[in-house]
């Protein structure tokens, strides 16, 4: 089972072309907890996010500097392997994205990746990361429908069982619920509670609520600076940033 | 009239019922009453809209309509033949063809066309497939549109201007060069495709030249359907920690095949079809060929050759345009199969 593990981030700033968008940023983010990070659209909290698992190194223009340390190792340096350390990084995105192959096959998909080709444990791991998911008992009879015929909520939460696949200590997850119903939206909360036992959860969103109910600690990033980083319940109660206060109480955003 | 009835476009009930084709003619029946109906009783703007949709169903008619109308030609051109006593249908399996002594057997056309088109498929398909990943996953941006840009310049490039470099570049080098080196390695020798003596005209020839002249379309079709595969596939793959090339082979290959089955579609209409190139590298001697290297006459070759001589003989004529119907059929068996395989990719995948 994994353990979640601790992030720091020691002045990241980065760049697509000339534009800055993240401004010296330095935190902590602790182990098995929910951090939730909140900001108005456009401010940076995606490009955040795919900073720790470098998948905006695949964008052309991105550019950085600082460093970040996942068990205290930096996984920018020269030697750092990306391909294990996004293994090791789950990441469940703003929009439901399976694949367009069985339910069954968008689970195996991670851990035949990974060298995992036995029959009988990959069926155990479709079973129990659906299971964690709460999409098992919905889907247990069709998994070999496709999963794009699924609805949208089911779809994230297939999503949310394949990052869960090949079991990483740690979970990214850009505004899981944002485009679904709030039944859906509910239940991939209350999920994500539950998962915080095994994992550390990084989870964006830009609903103020949401962050409040699901999170133990939050983080507040506007136009790319961390304005504020402290424990949700001090952030609700007594916000010591006027630019928090003005977005919880939805004067800015 | 029962208006709602009109509105009606989702018959699920109507497929579960035991007689389907009952309810195809219903269905049928029923659409066109309800599009008189609308005819008549359509104002303002719905009658604008119905007009419009009438303005795009002509069309749609109208190339059924010339599909119908070819075919019905080739058959009433080719009836001669196909109800005479040295003909009949069984002609596609006769292998001899001899008009001065009125035997009209096709089928060695029919099998050099096959063996050209699947020669030449064999080849463009994996090559052009692989270009196109290389295109749309590997290459690096400056590269790409000029890469795009050649090979829509080779798809423009007139059929008898590949066949005149085949005929002068492919042809000597398959005599000279490959046939000799494979026919003395010892490794290749013994096998029987590489028999026989080669004067360079041949199967061989024809398929690779095909195959070339296949490869632009393969490869722009390919490209703009691993292209539109959407991004958020390939992030979700990297994001498991699958490297390029694995996302590339697991995840965009996987979601483009229906449209790379379209690709296939488009070349292999166009191969059956394709005439000059051809006919100047395949030697059109008849009979069938048992080794790459023994020369071939495709359906479009035989057609050109001989219509000029046939024209006054009323059964060696009708025995080309034959040749044609069963061209033609081909070629739509061809298209249907391969929208059979894309629907059946779609449907496994849920794109639909
Ligand atoms: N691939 C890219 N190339 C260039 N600029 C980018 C790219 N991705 C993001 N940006 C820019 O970076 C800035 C921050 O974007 P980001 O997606 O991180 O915002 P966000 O906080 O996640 O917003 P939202 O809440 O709307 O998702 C935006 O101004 C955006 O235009
Ligand atoms: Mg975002």
């Amino acid at each position: 089972m994994a353990k979640g593990t601790t992030i720091e981030v020691k002045n990241l700033n980065t760049w697509f072309g000339r534009k800055h968008i993240l401004k010296d940023i330095s935190c902590y983010f602790e182990d098995n907890c929910v951090t939730g990070v909140m900001g108005p659209s456009g401010c940076g909290k995606s490009t955040w996010l795919r900073t720790i698992n470098r998948l905006n190194d695949t964008v052309g223009s991105f550019r950085m500097t600082g460093e970040i340390f996942i068990e205290g190792k930096d996984i920018y340096a020269p030697t750092a392997d990306v391909y294990s350390l996004r293994r090791r990084v789950g990441m469940v995105f703003q929009r439901p994205n399976p694949f367009p192959m069985s339910i069954k096959d968008n689970i195996t998909f991670g851990p035949k990746l990974h060298g995992i080709n036995d029959g009988d444990e990959l069926d155990e791991i479709v079973e129990t990361t659906l299971k964690k998911a709460a999409l098992w008992d919905e889907v247990k009879d069709n998994l070999e429908q496709p999963g794009t015929t699924l609805s949208g909520g089911q779809q994230q939460r297939l999503c949310i069982a394949r990052a869960l696949s090949v079991d990483p200590p740690v979970l990214l997850m850009d505004e899981p619920v944002s485009s679904l119903d709030p039944l859906s939206a509910s239940k991939i909360e209350d999920l994500i509670v539950e998962l915080k036992k095994d994992y550390t959860i990084i989870l964006v969103t830009h609903n103020v609520q949401q962050a409040f109910r699901v999170s133990d600690r939050a983080a507040f990033l506007y136009l790319g600076e961390l304005v504020e980083f402290d424990k949700t319940a001090k952030i609700a109660e007594a916000p010591s940033d006027p630019r928090t206060e003005a977005f919880i109480t939805g004067r800015i955003g | 009239m029962d208006r709602t009835n009109c509105n009606d476009k989702s018959p699920d009930e109507a497929v579960r019922r035991p007689n389907r084709l009952r309810d195809r003619i219903h269905s049928l029946k029923n659409s066109i009453r309800c599009f008189i109906h609308e005819a008549r009783t359509a104002r303002g703007g719905a009658r604008v809209d119905f007009l419009g949709r009438l303005g795009l169903f002509i069309p749609a008619v109208v190339s059924i309509g010339i599909i119908i109308l070819v075919l019905t030609f080739l058959w009433y051109e080719s009836t001669p033949i196909l109800t005479s006593p040295e003909g009949g249908p069984g002609i596609i399996f006769e292998t001899t063809w001899d008009p001065n002594r009125d035997m009209y057997g096709i089928a060695v056309f029919i099998a050099g066309s096959f063996m050209c088109t699947f020669l030449a498929i064999g080849i463009a398909v994996p090559l052009g497939i692989g270009a196109a990943i290389f295109l749309s996953e590997f290459c690096p941006h400056t590269l790409q549109s000029v890469i795009r840009t050649i090979v829509e310049m080779m798809a423009a490039i007139p059929s008898i201007v590949y066949g005149l470099w085949a005929y002068v570049v492919l042809v000597p080098f398959i005599k000279y060069e490959f046939a000799p080196a494979v026919q003395s390695n010892p490794l290749t020798a013994w096998m029987p495709w590489f028999g026989g003596s080669s004067n360079g005209l041949g199967l061989l020839a024809g398929g690779v030249i095909l195959a070339i002249m296949l490869l632009p379309t393969v490869v722009a079709v390919s490209d703009d359907a691993l292209r539109s595969v959407p991004k958020s596939y390939r992030e979700a793959s990297l994001a498991l920690g699958a490297t390029t090339s694995e996302t590339a082979r697991s995840v965009v290959l996987s979601a483009a095949i229906p449209g790379i089955g379209a690709a296939v579609i488009l070349s292999l209409g166009r191969a059956v079809g394709e005439t000059m190139a051809v006919l100047m590298v395949t030697g059109n001697s008849l009979q069938i060929a048992y080794s790459l290297f023994d020369p071939v006459y495709v359906m479009t070759s035989i057609i050109t050759n001989q219509l000029g001589y046939a024209y006054t003989f009323d059964l060696w004529r009708s025995a080309l345009f034959a040749v044609a119907l069963v061209l033609m059929l081909m070629s739509i068996l061809f298209t249907g199969a391969a929208k059979l395989i894309v629907k059946w990719g779609m449907k496994t995948r849920g794109m639909e």
